[in-house]
């Protein structure tokens, strides 16, 4: 009562302030807010709040005065409420809620209506959270415009579909890696070693050879890497086998295994990251298939959009995730013959397996052959070269041979760039492979060349020693004179970079000339030729996805191998990202078409990254073969005059740790212990293993049912329309009862007899019994409506029993209207 | 500051359509900007040549529709009022922790923004998307390569989806079934006004 008290009171209140506050409008500004003052205060004895309006603009900005009565008024009526709280007959769970909710919104608006200072801070914190959201939203937007590239692959995604820009993806991803990467590498071991290690020249392994001096500078020298750039920080041998260097006493050697090290356990731990997140995400909205036209239908168009060539754009996006989806309904739904698939399937498998055992062969035999060449002084050109040729001609034409095989199988091309994908794979690891045997061949003559060096510069150190015993000093020999090993480590990188180097090359060349020049060729010879060109034979290029790929995947795996023997080999990758990032969507928007089944890439880039991960542990292996087996140079490097290149982490753990870590290092490399522990990891995997594959039955199973039970769910809606819903009723309702009533439709006769023998049934005295069967059809619905919904009472009181055939006149046009029926007594007793 | 008091001056009957629409002062102010900014023939009202000049309505392939739905019954001018309560629509939703229940539906609630979107597509105002609507819809949409025959396997996949009573159309209530799913509170929503 009360209450109600209050709220007209309240209510008068704002009318009359509502108008005061019309008049005030025509009024200046100025008599406009001492009025409102005024007019406030007498209405509210309390004097609270805005009485002292105009204090802070933003107070008057975020709260208006009809909005402050009501919070007010609220915030008297919790207050009351929490007074009150303990007296009121509720159950204690609700009272407990109430009572929060009351005091946290006193708490959040006590503060509007504070005097001076309590509203100042609430204005205050008002403003501060306005700002803080604006701030936030404005930061988003910032962190948008700052992913690289974002705008350039939303483009070429526009175009060419999402395919061809989870390639794109993918390169920028990589970027980022190789970015983290180079930093390590630089900022830990380059840089320190430019900046505090000995000055060029000082030493022999920092100088050139006398030999090579008056060449070191040609372009041609250089190009390949040799001359003054072999003798630079970019690669292994350069770096002196110091302890520590400079003032800091940085510890060279060490850092840059341990930079070596850290390299691939990062990019190892990223690239697993990376994998699970997707799996994450893609198991998330993996499941929303079902709605996926009709949202395409009505949510795809981006209402911002006000530039006209983005709305280009748009279409032409809306488009192809159109084509996208229509090409898997396509999938989804063939049906052919499953035997000539099979068969078609098997016949591809062994066509390209017979492909790859050829080229696999065919790199054996010009291995074999290349080994009996070095026998030889005099090489042409052509047997020099053989092995480079051979695999650059099988890695132009067997990808294409697989395509062609490939459409054979007839399989979805997201499917089929996976299978094509894998092949390619097969194919560049026999190349990758081959490539390094004879490196490694390489380095075992080197390692015995080395040998000989060695032993050759000790006994010339001795004879030295021996001859000019009375001089305290070393020998004055000019470091560039010094005789020197091979330096096998250096070698290796060499070797990688020089193969990085004409990758990037090749790639780019055939950019040019395959997608450019074939491009611009079609494009204006057209003009004067005698078939259309454009849609004829040549025709533009598509975008080749899984060989750019790969590319990617396999000049990421030389990165990975040759960093270790060359630190400035990041770089050059560096660089090459970034130009190619530039140059392929150039090259793509200008010269390529979208590929003529455009489809969908998988949600993730899932696929790429279980090849890059394989990609990953390939070129690992090599690494710590190397590490672990050949004792590294004894004039060049970080490790020189070490028997292993590990051996420096031994010695930082006996000089630089108390003796107690070292002793402990000894327990744990122990393999009564490591033993053990590696058998713990194998129970683990195989327990998560186990776990794993239970969830997802148990998760495929829910989904299962998710989907019965939606169809089901379709199916009853239907069949609505043709099954009598007043069956279906019944046996919802009733479902012991179900024979009964369905034998009541049926059988009219019949049925009355059993209804009368079942005289207190419920449904039979809701249903109205009939004479014919049309009429009980028209009536169904009306028991239909009366078993739903109970009529309401008023309708019982008021409305008299109708006689029978009165109420199915009545009760058809207005079907809606219950009530008269339950009235109505069960057959077979006497009507009034 | 000054300017939003002396542009809500301006308005008539400013508390009703706060009590209306849930707007505070300072977004009436800020729409009341911006209707004058649209309004270039400073009569007080909007035709729908002023909405025509919007880029992002120009190149919108539903923009005429949206126009439309601001013109209800044919009228050819809008005042501000009805110009706000349309926009109140789209007033992004707070998730109010002391909501009362028998409070009516408030204007911003995701069924009157579903109902917005439905009548975009619900031309003849049948309570239905039929298939030539869809059609329609589609057209305008995609690019002219897409054959004809596309087009109608799109929208029959459509309606198959969506469909639940097999009328071959898609009611109100198939529409918001189907969008179930879909962050319509953040989409449908007018960022500034929050």
């Amino acid at each position: 009562m009360h209450n109600n008290n209050r709220n007209n009171r309240a209510n008068a209140n704002k009318k009359l302030k509502d108008e005061e506050n019309k008049k005030q409008k025509q009024a200046n500004n100025k008599s406009n807010k001492k009025a409102e003052k005024g007019n406030k205060k007498d209405k509210r004895k309390k004097g609270k709040s805005s009485s002292s309006s105009s204090d802070s603009s933003n107070s008057e900005d975020s709260l208006s005065e009809g909005e402050l009565a009501k919070v007010l008024e609220e915030v008297e009526e919790k207050k009351k409420l929490v007074a009150i709280l303990r007296t009121k007959a509720w159950r204690m769970k609700r009272k407990l809620v109430t009572l929060k909710e009351s005091q946290a919104f006193i708490e959040k608006f006590e503060g509007a209506l504070g005097k001076g200072k309590g509203r100042r801070f609430y204005a205050y914190k008002v403003m501060m959270t306005k700002k803080w959201i604006k701030f936030k939203r404005d930061f988003e937007n910032f962190k948008t415009s700052c992913i690289p590239w974002e705008m350039k692959i939303k483009e070429i995604e526009s175009h060419f579909g999402s395919s061809v820009a989870s390639y794109f993806i993918f390169l920028r991803w990589l970027y980022g890696i190789n970015l983290i990467l180079f930093s390590l590498t630089f900022g830990l071991v380059v840089i320190p070693e430019v900046l505090m290690g000995l000055q060029y020249g000082s030493i022999p392994r920092k100088t050139v050879p006398r030999k090579e001096q008056p060449t070191a500078m040609d372009f041609s020298v250089l190009w390949e890497f040799g001359g003054y750039i072999k003798y630079s920080a970019l690669f292994y041998g350069y770096y002196n086998n110091e302890r520590m260097i400079g003032v800091f006493k940085y510890r060279l050697p060490l850092s840059y295994f341990m930079v070596g090290v850290g390299s691939f356990g990062y990019s190892l731990m990223v690239v697993i990251r990376t994998m699970t997140r997707n799996a994450r995400e893609s198991g998330v909205d993996g499941d929303d298939g079902d709605f996926n036209f009709s949202w395409k239908m009505f949510t795809s168009w981006d209402y911002l959009i006000g530039n006209p060539e983005t709305a280009d754009n748009k279409f032409a996006s809306i488009t192809t995730s159109f084509k996208e989806s229509i090409v898997d309904e396509e999938e989804n739904q063939k049906d052919e013959n499953v035997h000539l698939r099979r068969f078609l399937i098997v016949l591809a498998n062994f066509l390209i397996f017979c492909c790859l055992a050829g080229s696999g062969y065919l790199i054996f035999y010009v291995v074999k052959k290349s080994q009996k060449y070095s026998a030889l002084e005099t090489l042409t050109w052509y047997q020099k070269n053989e092995i480079d040729i051979v695999m650059a001609l099988l890695g132009m034409f067997v990808p294409p041979l697989f395509e062609t095989i490939a459409t054979l199988e007839n399989y979805h091309p997201r499917i089929a760039l996976k299978w094509q994908l894998w092949r390619m794979f097969a194919l560049f690891l026999g190349n990758l492979y081959t490539f390094l045997l004879a490196l490694i061949d390489q380095v075992n003559a080197q390692l015995a060349e080395e040998e000989s060096i060695k032993n050759k510069t000790l006994a010339m150190m001795n004879s030295y020693n021996s001859t000019n015993s009375t001089s305290e000093r070393i020998p004055a020999i000019d470091p560039a004179d010094f005789p020197r090993g091979p330096c096998w480590e250096t070698g290796v990188g060499l070797e990688f970079t020089k193969l990085t180097v004409s990758d990037i090359l090749v790639t780019y060349g055939s950019i040019l000339v395959g997608d450019f020049l074939r491009a611009l060729f079609v494009r204006f010879i057209n003009y004067c030729w005698c078939w259309d060109l454009e849609y004829g034979f040549p025709s533009y290029t598509e975008f080749d996805i899984s060989g750019n790929v790969l590319g990617l995947i396999f000049n990421q795996g030389m990165i990975w191998m040759g960093t270790f023997y060359s630190p400035g080999l990041i770089g050059i990758n560096i660089l090459r990202l970034l130009t190619s990032m530039y140059f392929q969507c150039w090259a793509v928007m200008c010269c390529n078409v979208p590929q003529s089944r455009v489809f969908k890439a998988s949600g993730s880039n899932n696929f790429y990254m279980s090849l890059l991960l394989l990609i990953l542990f390939l070129s690992l292996l090599p690494v710590v073969y190397t590490v672990m087996t050949f004792t590294p140079s004894f004039d060049c490097g970080p490790f020189s005059g070490k028997a292993k290149m590990f051996e420096v982490i031994m010695e930082t753990i006996q000089y630089d740790f108390p003796a107690f870590i070292g002793e402990l290092f000894g327990y744990a490399s122990n393999p009564g212990l490591i033993l053990p522990g590696i058998l713990l990891m194998v129970l683990a995997i195989y327990y998560l293993n186990a776990t794993s594959k239970t969830y997802e039955a148990a998760n495929l199973e829910l989904k299962k049912k998710m989907q019965m039970l939606r169809d089901e769910q379709k199916n009853r809606r239907n069949n609505k329309n043709t099954v009598n819903p007043m069956l279906q009723d019944l046996e919802d309702l009733l479902p012991n009862n179900a024979n009964v009533s369905k034998l009541e439709l049926v059988k009219d006769e019949k049925v009355i007899q059993e209804r009368n023998k079942k005289g207190t049934n419920q449904v039979v005295v809701e249903k109205q019994p009939t004479v014919t069967n049309g009429v009980t059809k028209t009536n169904g619905k009306h028991g239909k409506e009366m078993a739903l919904v109970p009529p309401p009472p008023r309708m019982v009181v008021t409305k008299p029993p109708n006689p029978r055939q009165a109420s199915h006149l009545l009760g058809q046009p207005r079907s809606g209207t219950p009530g008269s029926g339950p009235r109505r007594p069960p057959p077979g007793q006497p009507r009034h | 500051m000054g300017s939003y008091s002396s542009q809500l001056s301006k308005i008539e009957d400013l508390h009703e359509i706060i009590q209306e629409t849930g707007f505070s002062k300072a977004h009436i102010g800020r729409l009341y900007g911006r209707y004058e900014e649209l309004d270039k023939s400073n009569r007080g009202k909007l035709t729908r040549e002023d909405f025509q000049r919007i880029g992002e309505l120009a190149v919108n392939p539903l923009g005429d529709r949206i126009i439309n739905a601001f013109f209800p019954d044919e009228k050819q001018s809008l005042d501000f009022r009805s110009f706000v309560r349309i926009l109140a629509c789209f007033r992004p939703t707070v998730k109010e922790k002391f909501a009362d229940p028998n409070a009516p539906e408030p204007i911003n609630s995701r069924s009157n923004k579903l109902r917005f979107a439905f009548q975009l597509y619900d031309q003849d105002k049948d309570g239905k998307i039929s298939r030539e609507e869809l059609i329609q819809v589609l057209r305008m949409m995609l690019e002219a390569q897409v054959t004809e025959d596309q087009l109608e396997s799109i929208t029959d996949r459509t309606i198959q989806e969506a469909d639940m009573d097999g009328d071959g159309a898609i009611s109100f209530e198939e529409f918001r079934k189907s969008l179930e799913n879909i962050n319509l509170e953040h989409k449908m929503s007018i960022r500034f006004l929050q």
